[in-house]
């Protein structure tokens, strides 16, 4: 406090030296004869401007301009202080914009800039294709560039002990992928080298979660054993509960089982994704050399001959891109979303202040004539926007961590990194650099209209007419609002019809009134596939007698959940040559019930029969159409064969169906399959584990009565009355997985919306704004004309038509932008071009009927003017 | 009047600080007697803006060539003195060889002929 008192007193000298300065000429001046009144004034004149004078001596007191900031701060608060109402709204308006844009900003941050949580990221990569395990211990040990590490994206175990069974969500990994991603256990250790090794494996890191929740956070739990599978291992580290990788259903992780016996297993199922850190010096690029040659070792050594152009697209990439994907355009489209709601939002504060510098213009002339300086008044406006802007970032900062959390459950939970976006001190520093880059942004208004005041006409005539610029800017500045809504609003519309047009596409089978869920035995207890099939068989009679259940199957896997079984087929038809592309089909195991629950149309041939299942039965299968059209065009394939390409004896194809959106609602199939199959869960039933077993992950598809089934909840009942070790997991209706295959589409669309109805309402507000001013400055020119006989109509559209011309101005350019922008965002769309003239037509329609409704309601307040109160008005 | 304006000289930079310096040589005194100090010295022709002087003042003061102390004038009013510190008399001495170097060199570049003869 001691700096402005000494600084005040410094101020009173200076005025004080300055006026004895001026007595004493005066003073003398009187002596020489002049008269008092001459002589004040001339000594007054001769000195000039004294607070020109004041302040450019005070330039030389050092720090002036902290000291001037200080003033602009203080009148700056008294401003805002004052003018409740207008703060209010205007800091209202920022909230929404500023709010927006950091509760974005703060999922761009955590998803796409935050390096990961890991010793030097920035060296972590990873393959950009799938490796089986032979080839991740070919890649491992011969790569002179990189730590290679490998895990699988998940695998599932049931935990049996005292409790309930339980499927739980796991990881396998290789023995040094702990220590090479650079993490540490937060209590035991992580796996040590060797442990992937058969024989050595039988060890187990649970997840902090896990710990809590099924071991009540046990301290004794390092060393103890629990069964996984119906196997013991042994727990030798917890991990701290920041530790969700690489995903945050992840409970717990065990080490891969490299055993290059279990040829199948080895060389053909199981492909993981490939990571590696960098070694010391090694560039990306010469990684991404090194795998290329790396790919040609691993054919060679491969345990069959692979088609030549296996993972022959095959690099390497940062492993924070390979992580973000896809979501990285999402994301930033939604930034540049609520990027443009930020600029509504400073075009309607910036019209704000617009029409209160106007009726400013005379304080600001008389501070001008008192000496101000051009930029010491511009800057003290800057001051009062950036203050408005800051208290708006504020709150808005405020309604981010709060938005944040419903955003966050807004976003489909599958998105990577979700869990570690948080509100941080760089969410902090952008919302503090946006909302000064704010108050900059919509404080240039004002400054640019006042700068051109005129300050003798301004002073003398009182004149509230505006000055001429101003109305321009303002108008301006409202059709670029209008026309920035257009654009949100379109892309709005565009994404909630591909999203409509996603839901009610034709999936290929029906979903209503479908009960889920997975029946998993352990594999050992499906090793004996008699005892297996023996199992699914009674509980599926057992859920048949349920009351509201109409109808059960049996599959292996359910469309759009991301399980398929692909297998490497021969067509006998097509015969292959050694080394090309050998077609890749997706098989469905089922019963005969599954395509009649699921509603799959037969288009050719035969059903699956019950007998087909029989030990002694044909192998026959069924085939969908698009499979059918590809490998036998223009034929029938019934009566045709395929077979895996390990067996020696044919299958006979008996039937042709419909086809089903197996992969996600946009595409049948993923691009690397070629087709798809189903045969009869039965005795043929393949399976990776070994010839004799079933498969032991089956999904029950059940028929019910209603919709919201209570049959869920009496499953793990029926299904431990038949084996205590068998959990159940993922009961959902089959509507509910076609939401959430559709969840990514859903979210974005819905914030879309949200933004575009908060785009509308600003720019509503804003046209409102401007008419209503502008119908406040007419008021004694409606009055004349009114006066002359202009009918009360004429007024209502004289008014409206100011605000239809401004919105159509708007709309114009909006539907202009429109065109050029939604181009960024034909990935997201679904059924629609991004070019779609019935949602352009519709939102300029809308955008209008919007603009006309906000200036009606000044224009009646027009309508009513009195005009002899009018004429009398100034 | 248009005389008078037409023989005003801008003062070079620095060199109202000297002038400043010189007239409080004299001793202490206030602005405004500065101001009229020079112009009487220079016979009208260098007349001191105030815009220029109060700067002067206060920048000397912060560099500590000079010290202000408030006195009483004749007509009883509190007046704002300037004295010359010791700091200031040594850069007085400074800047006044400097200068009559500087009018030296001006003035042989001016006459040739004279600086000639002298030698």
């Amino acid at each position: 406090m001691k700096i402005p008192t000494r600084r005040r007193k410094q101020e009173q000298e200076l005025q004080q030296e300055i006026r004895a300065h001026l007595d004493m000429a005066t003073h003398d001046r009187i002596e020489r004869g002049e008269s008092a009144a001459d002589a004040k004034h001339s000594a007054r004149r001769e000195f000039g401007n004294v607070a020109l004078v004041e302040h450019v001596t005070r330039d030389q007191w050092g720090w002036i301009w902290l000291h001037e900031l200080g003033q602009d701060l203080r009148y700056g608060l008294r401003i805002v202080r004052r003018n409740p109402g207008f703060t209010a709204i205007a800091v209202l308006t920022l909230v929404l914009g500023i709010g927006a844009n950091t509760a974005i900003f703060s999922l761009v941050n955590g998803v796409l800039l935050q390096p990961l949580p890991f010793p030097a990221p920035d060296r972590l990569v990873g393959a950009t294709i799938y490796f089986p395990k032979g080839a991740f211990a070919i890649l491992r040990d011969r790569s002179r560039t990189m730590d290679i590490i490998a895990n699988t994206d998940s695998t599932e175990f049931n935990l049996t002990g005292k409790d309930l069974p339980v499927r739980l969500t796991g990881t396998s990994v290789s023995a040094k992928w702990f220590s090479t991603v650079g993490t540490q256990a937060a209590r035991g250790r992580v796996f040590q080298e060797g442990e992937d090794q058969p024989g050595n494996e039988n060890v187990v890191i649970l997840s902090h979660s896990l710990w809590e929740r099924r071991f009540s956070s046990d301290p004794n739990i390092i060393g103890r054993s629990i069964i996984l599978d119906n196997v013991n291992r042994q727990v030798v580290g917890v991990m701290p509960a920041s530790f969700r990788w690489p995903s945050p259903k992840t409970e717990l992780w065990v080490p891969l089982d490299l055993d290059p016996r279990k040829i199948g297993d080895y060389w053909g199922s199981s492909y993981m994704p490939i990571i590696a850190r960098l070694k010391p010096g090694a560039t990306v690029e010469q990684a991404r050399a090194e795998i290329k040659q790396l790919r040609l070792q691993v054919l060679a050594s491969y345990a069959w001959r692979m088609p030549d152009d296996t993972w022959q697209k095959v690099s390497i990439a940062p492993l924070h891109e390979l992580l973000v994907g896809d979501v990285r355009e999402r994301l930033l489209l939604l930034l540049g979303a609520v990027g443009l709601l930020l600029l509504i939002a400073c075009a309607n504060v910036a019209n704000l202040l617009l029409a209160r510098a106007t009726t400013r213009q005379k304080e600001i002339a008389l501070r001008s004539a008192l000496g101000a300086g051009r930029w010491r008044i511009a800057r003290q406006l800057m001051t009062e926007s950036v203050l408005i802007s800051l208290l708006g970032g504020a709150l808005g900062f405020g309604a981010a961590i709060y938005g944040l959390q419903i955003l966050k459950s807004m976003l489909p939970a599958d998105m990577p990194r979700l869990a570690e976006v948080t509100v941080d001190s760089r969410v902090l520093l952008f919302t503090a650099l946006l909302s000064i880059a704010t108050g900059i942004i919509f404080g240039l208004a004002p400054v640019g209209g006042t700068s051109r005041l005129n300050l003798t006409k301004a002073l003398k005539t009182g004149d509230r007419g505006g000055i001429s610029g101003t109305h321009r800017l303002s108008s301006l500045l409202v059709a670029g609002e209008v026309g920035l809504s257009v654009v949100l609003v379109i892309a709005a519309g565009l994404l909630v019809k591909s999203l409509w047009n996603l839901s009610n596409a034709n999936p290929g089978f029906r979903a209503e009134k479908i009960l889920t869920a997975r029946v998993t035995p352990n594999q050992s207890f499906c090793a004996e596939a008699g005892r297996c099939q023996m199992f699914y068989r009674d509980l599926v009679e057992r859920v048949r007698a349920v009351p509201g259940v109409t109808d059960v199957a049996t599959v292996n896997g359910l469309p759009l959940t991301g399980a398929w079984d692909t297998i490497p087929s021969d067509i006998e038809a097509r015969p292959v040559a050694p080394g090309a592309h050998v077609p890749m089909l997706m098989e469905r195991v089922c019963t005969p019930e599954y395509l009649r629950i699921m509603g799959i149309s037969l288009l050719q041939g035969r059903g699956l029969a019950e007998a087909d299942g029989a030990p002694s039965a044909q192998r026959v299968v069924l085939i969908s159409k698009s499979t059918a059209e590809r490998f036998w065009p223009g034929k029938s394939p019934i009566g045709e064969h395929i077979k895996p390409r390990w067996l020696d004896t044919w299958w006979t194809i008996v039937g042709v169906v419909g086809d089903v959106r197996e992969y996600n609602m946009t595409q049948n199939m993923a691009e690397w399959l070629d087709g798809e199959f189903y045969t009869m869960y039965g005795a043929h039933a393949l399976n990776g584990s070994g010839p004799e077993a079933a498969p032991a992950e089956m999904t029950l598809v059940i028929r019910t009565t209603e919709e919201q089934s209570q049959v869920g909840s009496e499953l793990q009942a029926i299904v431990s009355s038949l084996n205590g070790d068998v959990p159940v997991s993922q009961v959902e209706t089959l509507s509910g997985w076609v939401r959430e295959a559709v969840a990514g589409t859903r979210s974005t669309a819905s914030l879309f919306v949200i933004f575009a109805a908060l785009a509308v309402i600003l720019g509503a507000i804003g046209i409102y704004g401007v008419i209503s001013y502008s119908v406040a400055q007419r008021t004694r020119e409606i009055g004349i004309r009114m006066a002359l006989g202009a009918r009360r109509s004429e007024v209502l559209m004289l008014i409206v038509g100011r605000g239809a011309k401004l919105a159509l101005a708007g709309v114009f350019a909006g539907l202009i932008g429109a065109l050029l922008l939604t181009r960024l965002m034909t990935s997201l769309l679904y059924g629609i071009g991004s070019t779609d003239p019935f949602t352009y037509v519709s939102v300029g329609v809308l955008l209008i009927f919007v603009a006309v409704s906000a200036s009606y309601i000044p224009a009646r307040r027009a309508m009513q003017v009195d005009p002899m109160v009018a004429l009398r008005y100034e | 009047m248009t005389n008078r304006y037409q023989n005003r000289i801008e003062l070079l930079q620095g060199t109202l600080d000297l002038l400043v310096l010189q007239t409080l040589r004299w001793g202490p005194s206030h602005g405004y007697g500065i101001s009229q100090a020079i112009k009487a010295n220079s016979n009208d022709i260098l007349q001191v803006d105030t815009g220029s002087l109060y700067p002067a003042l206060h920048r000397l003061e912060r560099q500590k060539m000079i010290a202000a102390d408030w006195k009483l004038s004749e007509n009883k009013q509190r007046v704002r003195v300037y004295r010359l510190t010791t700091a200031g008399k040594k850069h007085l001495l400074a800047e006044r060889s400097r200068w009559s170097q500087l009018s030296d060199a001006i003035a042989g570049v001016l006459d040739p002929a004279k600086r000639e003869s002298e030698a």
